[in-house]
């Protein structure tokens, strides 16, 4: 399999000494291709601030980000602009649609923004639109949209592009149990499927159990790693592992002190 | 400490928000400018020929300055909720911090009042200089030359303008600051979106759409036919369909944008966004739109009027400086008084200042009875029926109906008139009269047709005698006074006069001043000396200065007032569609953060809401832009005389100096908006702490 991003020894740190707090601390990991990686951590273990480096949205101290075979670390305006949204897809917590936009509207904006021909826009929609169930929904503005809805319209913005890697700020974070179900069933068949690789934080072991390997961060530095024996091993007994892990690292030495 | 944040808040609204700062500089000056409005030049000079009307004039500025305190208060609310509105999440965090309510408002006030101060500070050294420009240029614009400028600063001037700036300026904040500081914390710390409107299902704003350009469609066509102008009723029938129409029109507006949006799909970059943008400020504030507009208009309008009225003024040729009364109850005694006024000038050495004194003879018909007939000119009052219809034509029939007993006019007298204007001289044959309409009624429509006509229908019998008229028509002014004028009136030689009048005849002496009495000085200065002199001796007079300051009166006063309230309509508008497209755009900062997400960089989005910016400000301009070429030609043929209708190419230059008003003032606020959204954007780009 080939990586798709190489992460080295990331460092980021907020604020000046003395009172400096440490997020990153030297993070590294890669994401193979077609993988669906989780990222678990709690409040403050600096999973954001990873996902936010990767997403381009803030840049680390030091270290390197590397998707395929071009460091983003070291680019800059229109170069980063051109790979936001094009290279990676976002999913977000609160769905960040465009609310005077309707839905057919919202997911071809990336389209608009990175130039792409109408032809293959149209096809892309229409195959995404299906898959995701939203085909009846593109008219309607977002105000007009339950919340699973919304997230789903979200998704096909993300895939629209055919980007390397999708992603996922909590997605599931603003839905009810029934709607999340659906969007994980869902992505978990665009990565089966489609190959899609992505890349989701959330603290939900539930929304966890459906990624194939889970990297656990606590205190900026990654602390445990969870691999899913695909297909012998259940979902339920995945999920079990997961509460294993979580409970181990919430009741962890690091507290007991 | 308190001290130090208002200090700091005030600096940071200042630069943050260079709009409001300016638009309150403009208040300053515009207040200073109608203030100050007796202490002008022109209106100095004017107050000692026309004390009565520019008086009247005066006591019309209070009521002027209400209403512009009351425009500008608009302004200045509007300006200032804005500024309020993008620092709700700061107030919420102060009142978290256990900042009382009162100390709260208090502390807006004070920044309130430092701002202000600042305004009046800049903006009141900035009318004083702008009041003196002015007051020079309406001088050299009027050319009646400098009459020893006086600085016009005036004291009340400045204190009626710190007064009313302060007030409006001060009940604006206590009005918002009282509503920001009644608002629960929670409220003022959560983003407020924009609240969805009920939407109205699609045919409604169609036939809204569909409404309104009928009714403007109405508007324009009683306006050009000139209806609008028969009746106070059909006036009012005018302006009201007019504004019922574009409130209409922007209200259905969004279904002709939602469909820009809808078919924009297929565009690149961000053209669909900005479609919607601009849909959402026309659904949810169309009102505010509309009114821009009408405001727009109404300042194409006044400016357009005028500069009309300017340009009407500067038709006529100007021969003569003076024309003394010389009038008796009969020709005995009228031949007495001027030579009374021949000697009392000798006399008291004035004879010298004049290079050309001269009489001009009047008089009717005296050899016959039969005043109904004393002229015939049926040959040309014929060729005159047969002309296809027209206005031009209209007027010459009325005035050739008259003419059976015409004002007689001696041809000596007249060429001394011409010889003073630079004009060939008249030479009549002993059987020819020339045509004299008095400027007034001599549009360059008429004289045309009359001397289209004259050369091919030259007869005419004056008391059953045979003469030929010649082929131009006179309109050089044959006496100073323009309350004096003759519609139509025959020049005849000399001695046919005599034989006509005989001997009863009215005597206008005239008078040119020479170099020497010009010598160093203004025309200005020169006849107003004169008049000093004159007036020693007891002599009656009307001059150059006194016709031309009654003109230049309404000319001034009438131009001044419609250009002052024209940049005042432009203004405002203006900057309420600027702050309203800066406000709309912070509501939509949560929408331009995701578009930067999805890879949007800045000068995308800069680019973005350039597109945006114009599109905002091109929706009501372009609509008052179209209504005001009707409303401009209504105008002018509803107060200007018919005389400034004719002239194609005075009124193109009207229109284009009205375009490029419009266009330099545009262009300028569309610049401030667009620095001021891209700041905004660059703000947006650096990237937000979530964790």
């Amino acid at each position: 399999m080939n990586t798709i991003l190489t992460i080295e020894s990331l460092k980021k740190t907020y604020g000046k000494a003395p009172s400096q707090t440490t997020a990153l601390d030297g993070v590294s990991f890669k994401v193979e291709e077609g993988e669906f990686l989780g990222i678990m951590g709690s409040s403050g273990s600096g999973k954001s601030t990873l996902l936010n480096c990767i997403a381009t949205v803030i840049s680390p101290d030091s270290g390197r980000i590397i998707l395929r075979d071009s460091c983003i670390t070291d680019m800059k305006g229109n170069e980063l602009a051109g790979y936001r949204g094009n290279e990676i897809g976002y999913l977000f917590q609160n769905f960040e649609l465009i609310d005077n936009l309707t839905g057919r509207e919202n997911i071809l904006l990336p389209l608009a923004l990175h130039e792409v021909s109408d032809s293959e826009s149209e096809e892309r929609l229409e195959k995404l639109a299906e898959y995701l169930e939203v085909a009846d929904i593109l008219d309607q503005f977002p105000s007009q949209m339950s919340g699973g809805e919304k997230q789903r319209i979200a998704a096909a913005r993300a895939l629209v592009m055919n980007p390397e890697i999708v992603l996922a700020d909590e997605p599931t974070g603003a839905l009810d149990s029934k709607n999340a179900k659906a969007l994980l069933e869902k992505l978990t068949g665009l990565n089966a499927e489609e190959k899609t690789t992505i890349l989701m934080v959330t603290h939900d072991p539930a929304a966890a159990s459906y990624c194939s390997r889970i990297l656990f961060i606590q205190d900026g530095a990654l602390v445990h790693e969870l691999r899913r024996d695909v297909p012998a091993e259940s979902r339920k007994a995945f999920y079990e592992r997961i509460l294993q892990v979580v409970a181990q690292m919430g009741g962890g030495s690091s507290h007991v002190l | 400490m308190f001290s130090d944040l208002v200090a700091r808040n005030s600096r940071r609204s200042r630069r943050e928000n260079g709009l409001f700062f300016a638009s309150l500089l403009v208040s300053i000056v515009s207040f200073y400018m109608l203030l100050s409005l007796s202490g002008q030049d022109v209106m100095r000079f004017l107050q000692k020929m026309e004390s009565g009307a520019v008086t009247r004039l005066l006591a019309l500025i209070p009521v002027m300055y209400v209403w512009t305190l009351a425009i500008l208060f608009f302004l200045i609310y509007f300006a200032e909720r804005f500024q309020l509105e993008r620092r709700r999440h700061e107030f919420g965090v102060y009142r978290v911090l256990g900042m009382k309510k009162k100390d709260l408002f208090r502390m807006l006030m004070a920044e309130d009042l430092r701002t202000s101060g600042l305004a009046l500070l800049i903006g009141l050294p900035l009318a004083l200089l702008l009041a003196e420009l002015v007051s020079l240029l309406t001088v050299r614009l009027t050319g009646i030359g400098i009459l020893g400028h006086q600085i016009s600063f005036s004291l009340p001037a400045v204190l009626f303008t710190a007064v009313g700036f302060l007030g409006i300026k001060l009940l604006a904040s206590l009005i918002l600051s009282g509503k920001i500081v009644r608002e629960e914390i929670g409220s003022l710390l959560s983003e407020v979106p924009e609240g969805t409107k009920k939407q109205l299902p699609g045919p409604v704003y169609a036939l809204s759409l569909v409404v309104g350009i009928v009714l403007l469609a109405v508007a324009y066509y009683f306006a050009i036919s000139g209806e609008a102008w028969m009746y106070i009723s059909t006036m009012a029938l005018v302006l009201a369909s007019g504004t019922a129409g574009t409130v209409l029109l922007f209200f259905g507006l969004r279904f002709f944008i939602d469909k820009l949006a809808r078919a924009s799909y297929k565009k690149n970059q961000l053209q669909v966004f900005n479609f919607r943008q601009v849909e959402e400020t026309v659904i949810h504030r169309s009102g505010t739109l509309a009114i821009c507009s009408l405001l727009i208009l109404a300042a194409l309008c006044c400016f357009g009027a005028g500069l009309g009225i300017i340009a009407e003024r500067k038709a006529e040729t100007h021969a003569l400086d003076y024309t003394f009364d010389i009038y008796g109850e009969t020709s005995e005694e009228t031949k007495q008084m001027l030579e009374e006024t021949r000697t009392k000038l000798k006399k008291g050495g004035l004879d010298s200042l004049f290079a050309d004194l001269f009489v001009v003879r009047t008089g009717y018909v005296r050899t016959t009875e039969d005043w109904d007939n004393a002229v015939r000119m049926e040959k040309l009052q014929e060729a005159l029926g047969q002309q296809p219809d027209s206005d031009d034509k209209k007027i010459v029939q009325n005035r050739l109906e008259y003419a059976n007993f015409p004002y007689l006019i001696a041809q000596d007298g007249y060429n001394h008139v011409l010889r003073n204007a630079g004009l060939p001289e008249l030479s009549l044959g002993s059987k020819e009269v020339a045509v004299y309409m008095d400027p007034e009624y001599a549009s360059p429509g008429v004289v045309a047709l009359l001397e289209k006509l004259l050369p091919e229908n030259r007869e005419l019998t004056i008391d059953g005698i045979s003469y030929l008229f010649t082929d131009q028509v006179q309109t050089v002014s044959m006496v100073t006074d323009r309350s004096l004028t003759l519609s139509f009136a025959l020049i005849l030689p000399d001695e046919a006069f005599d034989f006509f009048t005989k001997g009863r005849e009215d005597l206008y002496m005239s008078g040119v001043l020479s170099e020497e009495a010009k010598e160093g000085k203004s025309l200005m200065q020169a006849i107003m000396e004169t008049n000093e002199k004159l007036d020693a001796l007891g002599l009656s007079y009307e001059s150059y200065l006194q016709n031309m300051g009654r003109e230049l009166f309404f000319t001034v006063a009438a131009s001044y007032l419609t250009i002052y309230l024209a940049i005042i309509f432009l203004v405002v508008a203006n900057t309420i569609i600027g702050v309203q497209f800066l406000m709309t755009q912070q509501k939509a900062q949560r929408r331009y953060r995701t578009l930067v997400s999805l890879g949007a960089g800045y000068e995308t989005l800069c680019r973005a809401a350039g597109n945006q910016i114009n599109w905002f400000f091109g929706l009501p301009i372009a609509v008052a832009a179209i209504s005001s070429v009707f409303g401009l030609r209504s105008l002018f043929s509803g107060i200007l005389s018919s005389s400034l209708t004719g002239r194609i190419s005075e009124m193109m230059w009207i229109g284009g100096a009205v375009v490029a008003l419009l266009v330099v003032v545009e262009l300028i606020y569309m610049l401030a908006v667009k620095r001021a959204s891209n700041r905004y954007l660059l703000g947006l780009m650096a990237p937000k702490r979530e964790e």
